[in-house]
C-alpha cells in the first residue's frame, strides 16, 4: 500500500515540478536576448588584442572534420594574436551544447562551429551571438540568422560539375553511369545526386543504369558495387558520393578484373595520405571533387571581423576544384597542412 | 556475499583484519571523492583577472545543467543496480521519449501537458514490460533490456521515419506550444536552468523514498539476499517490476527534457547515455552485486563526472583524454568497493 502511496506522490511530484516551473517564469527567453542585438565590433580592439577563439567540432572522427581543425590550426598559427581551443562533441548534440557553454566560460572572443545538427544547436549558439560575441558557421547551418558569417560550400554545385565533368571529359560519346548515394535523408547526398544529374543532362547520350546506397563508407560502396557489377554487363563511369566509396567500387571491381573498363570519380579530396586526391595521384579514381573544409577561410574572416575591425558578408560559398591526375600532385602540397 | 539488508552500518564484521578500513570511510567515499575533485577543480581553475572561472555562478548551474539528464538516469539506475539488476535501455527510452514528444507536439498537436502524460506513461509501461519479463520469466535484466534497448531505437526510428524531429515555438498548429520551451531557458532571473531545477526535485523525492519507504527496504532486501527476502514474505516480483518501472519512468522524463533542451527529438538521441548512468552509480559506491548503495552516493557520482567534464574542457584538454581520466575514476572506485567487500 505505502508503495504505491509513495510512487504516486513522486509522479505527482514530478509533475509539479514541472507545472512550478511553468509558473514562475515566461519572461526569461524575451528578457534573455529579444531586443539585444549584438554589437559587432564593439569588442574589436584591432592588432593590438589578443584574442581566444572557440572551434566546436561536431565529430572529429571524420577525416573530413578532422581535416577542417587541422585547417582552422594551421591557418591560426599565422596570426599572431589568435589562439585557437578546440572541442570535440563526438557527434553528440548535447555535448556540443556543453562544449560552447564551456567556451563562453572561458571567455573567448569569437565562436567557431560547425553544428553536429542545426535545431539543438540554434539556441545556445545565439546565446553566444546574443552577448556580442562574433559566430562563424562552418560546414552546416543553424536556424534563424543569429550568426556573424556561414562558410560552406553548395553541394549541387558539386554535383553539377561532376555531371558535367563526365558529360563532357569521360563520356563526350555517351554512355553508362553507376552511381553510389550517400547516406539516405542527408542532405549533401541528396544534393550531390541532383546535382549530378543536371550537370550530366547536357549529354543525352548519358544513361545511370544503377543506383547503390553506400552510406558514405567504402565497405559499403565496395559490397553495394559488387552487387551492381554482377547486374551490369557494361559500366563506363563509377560516380560515387564520396572518396571513400569510390574506392570500395575500386575494390570491388579490382577482385572482380574488371577495374580497367571503368573510370571512377568521387567528392571530397582530403589532403590526406588516405584521401581522394592520393586516389588520383595513384591512379585508382579518375577523378575527385574538393568539398573545401572552410577552415582557412574562417580564420582569415576572424582576422577581419577581431583584427581589422571590418564588415563582413553574411554568407561565403566556396568553390570546388577538380582533380585530376595533372594536378593532384600540386593540390595535395597546397591543401595539406602536415 | 554477505550484505546487510539495510542501509550498510555493520562496523562489528570487519574486526578481524589488523589493518582495516573503517566501514564509514566505503559509505562516504563518493562524497569524500566529490569533494577532492571540486578542490582540484579549483586549483587547475583557469583564472581570468583573479577571478576563478570554474567558481562563477553561471559555470556551476552549467555544470548541473549538463549532468541533469544523466543524474535522473542514474537515480533509477540505482534502484536497478540495488536490486542486482542493470538496465541497458535506458539511454534508448530516452531516445525515444525524446522523438515522441517531439512528434507529439509537432506532429499531432498535443499540448505540453497531455503530451508529458503520455510520454511518461510509455516509460512507465515500457520499463515495467522489462520488469515482468525480468521478474516473472527470470531472464537476466541483462538480456531483458539490451533487447528493451533495441525496441525501443526501432521504436523511436519507425515513430518519426528515422529523422530528427525539430521542435519549433508558436501558437497554431504544426507548432509546439511556448509553454515547452521553459525546459530550454532558466528561472530565478535567467540564471537556474530548468532541467537543474528538475534534476534536483526528482534527487530530493529519490532520497525522500530512500530514506522513509517500505519499498526502499525491500529494494536493500532483494538485493542483499532475494531468497531470504521471498521467504520473508517480501513481494519480490512486484517489487523488481516497480523498480524498472521506475527507471523507465525516469529515463522518459529525461527524453522529455533532452527535447525541450535541444529543440528536438531524434532517434539517435542517448547513445551510450546509460553507460554514463551507470558510471555515476558506480562512482556513487553502489554494488554491481545489490544490496550496497545510496541515491545520495549516485547524485555525487553524477556531479563528479559533471566536474570531471568540465574542469577538462575548461582547460582544453583532449576529448580523448577525457574519456582515459573517466575510465581511471571507474575502476577506481569499483577497486575500493571490491576491497570493501574482501575485507568483509
Amino acid at each position: 500500500m505505502s508503495r504505491s502511496t509513495r510512487s504516486l506522490a513522486a509522479l505527482c511530484g514530478t509533475a509539479l515540478l514541472f507545472t512550478a516551473a511553468c509558473g514562475t517564469e515566461s519572461d526569461v527567453p524575451e528578457s534573455a536576448g529579444g531586443d539585444a542585438s549584438p554589437e559587432e565590433g564593439a569588442e574589436c580592439a584591432g592588432a593590438d588584442g589578443e584574442y581566444l577563439i572557440g572551434m566546436s567540432q561536431a565529430n572529429v572522427a571524420e577525416p573530413y572534420r578532422q581535416q577542417m581543425d587541422d585547417d582552422i590550426e594551421a591557418a591560426a598559427a599565422e596570426v599572431g594574436q589568435f589562439e585557437v581551443v578546440f572541442a570535440d562533441a563526438a557527434q553528440d548534440n548535447a555535448k556540443q551544447v556543453a562544449d560552447v557553454e564551456n567556451f563562453l566560460t572561458q571567455g573567448i572572443d569569437l565562436l567557431i562551429i560547425s553544428p553536429n545538427e542545426a535545431a539543438p544547436l540554434t539556441a545556445v549558439v545565439e546565446r553566444a551571438y546574443n552577448e556580442g560575441i562574433p559566430v562563424i558557421v562552418l560546414d552546416r547551418k543553424i536556424e534563424g540568422d543569429s550568426y556573424t558569417q556561414f562558410i560552406g560550400a553548395d553541394n549541387t554545385e558539386i554535383g553539377r560539375a561532376a555531371g558535367e565533368y563526365v558529360a563532357t571529359q569521360l563520356l563526350p560519346d555517351g554512355g553508362t553511369v553507376a552511381e553510389l548515394k550517400g547516406l539516405p535523408g542527408s542532405t549533401p547526398a541528396q544534393e550531390r545526386a541532383d546535382g549530378f544529374r543536371e550537370g550530366v543532362a547536357a549529354n543525352p547520350n548519358i544513361e545511370i543504369i544503377a543506383e547503390g546506397v553506400g552510406d558514405w563508407l567504402r565497405e559499403k560502396g565496395q559490397s553495394q558495387f559488387e552487387a551492381i557489377l554482377q547486374a551490369q554487363q557494361s559500366i563506363d563511369v563509377v560516380y560515387a558520393h564520396n572518396d571513400p566509396m569510390a574506392e570500395g567500387a575500386y575494390l570491388a571491381a579490382q577482385a572482380a578484373g574488371r577495374e580497367s573498363e571503368m573510370a571512377f570519380i568521387g567528392i571530397d579530396a582530403l589532403p590526406i595520405p588516405s584521401g581522394g586526391i592520393k586516389a588520383v595521384e595513384e591512379g585508382r579514381l579518375s577523378a575527385t571533387f574538393v568539398y573545401p573544409t572552410g577552415g582557412k577561410e574562417a580564420i582569415a574572416t576572424a582576422e577581419q571581423i577581431l583584427v581589422e575591425c571590418a564588415d563582413v558578408d553574411k554568407e561565403q560559398i566556396l568553390e570546388t576544384e577538380l582533380i585530376t591526375q595533372e594536378n593532384a600532385a600540386e593540390v595535395y602540397a597546397r591543401n595539406a597542412t602536415q | 556475499m554477505s550484505v546487510d539488508t539495510t542501509e550498510p552500518t555493520a562496523e562489528a564484521a570487519t574486526k578481524r583484519r589488523r589493518f582495516v578500513i573503517p566501514e564509514r570511510f566505503f559509505t562516504l567515499q563518493s562524497y569524500v571523492a566529490l569533494i577532492l575533485v571540486f578542490l582540484a577543480a579549483i586549483v587547475f581553475s583557469p583564472r581570468r583577472g583573479g577571478e576563478i572561472v570554474f567558481l562563477n555562478s553561471e559555470n556551476l548551474l552549467n555544470i548541473v545543467r549538463a549532468v541533469s539528464e544523466i543524474g535522473i538516469l542514474a537515480i533509477g539506475m540505482t534502484f536497478v543496480i540495488l536490486i542486482a539488476g542493470i538496465d541497458l535501455s535506458v539511454g534508448a527510452i530516452l531516445g525515444l521519449a525524446a522523438t515522441g514528444t517531439a512528434s507529439l507536439l509537432m506532429v499531432h498537436d498535443f499540448g505540453v501537458a497531455m503530451t508529458i502524460l503520455i510520454i511518461l506513461t510509455i516509460g512507465l509501461a515500457f520499463g515495467a514490460t522489462q520488469g515482468y519479463l525480468s521478474a516473472r520469466l527470470g531472464i537476466q535484466a541483462f538480456i531483458v533490456t539490451l533487447a528493451g534497448l533495441q525496441v525501443a531505437r526501432g521504436l523511436a526510428r519507425i515513430w518519426s521515419g528515422g529523422q530528427g524531429i525539430a521542435l519549433a515555438y508558436g501558437d497554431g498548429a504544426d507548432v509546439a506550444p511556448r509553454a515547452f520551451s521553459l525546459l530550454n531557458s532558466r528561472t530565478f532571473n535567467g540564471t537556474v536552468p530548468i532541467p537543474a531545477l528538475i534534476f534536483a526535485g526528482v534527487g530530493v523525492i529519490a532520497l525522500i523514498v530512500v530514506r522513509k519507504s517500505v519499498f526502499a527496504r525491500h529494494v536493500y532486501a532483494i538485493g542483499g539476499n532475494e531468497r531470504a527476502a521471498r521467504l520473508s514474505g517480501i513481494p519480490v516480483t512486484r517489487v523488481k517490476v516497480t523498480v524498472f518501472a521506475i527507471s523507465g519512468l525516469l529515463a522518459a522524463l529525461a527524453g522529455i527534457i533532452h527535447a525541450g533542451q535541444l529543440n528536438q527529438g531524434s532517434p539517435n538521441d542517448g547513445m551510450g547515455y546509460e553507460l554514463d548512468a551507470i558510471a555515476a552509480v558506480v562512482i556513487g559506491g553502489t554494488s554491481l552485486m545489490g544490496g550496497v548503495g545510496t541515491v545520495s552516493g549516485t547524485l555525487a557520482g553524477a556531479l563528479l563526472l559533471g566536474i570531471l567534464n568540465n574542469i577538462l574542457a575548461l582547460n582544453n584538454i583532449d576529448s580523448n583524454v577525457q574519456l582515459l581520466i573517466k575510465g581511471v575514476i571507474i575502476v577506481a572506485a569499483a577497486g575500493i568497493q571490491a576491497f570493501r567487500s574482501q575485507q568483509k
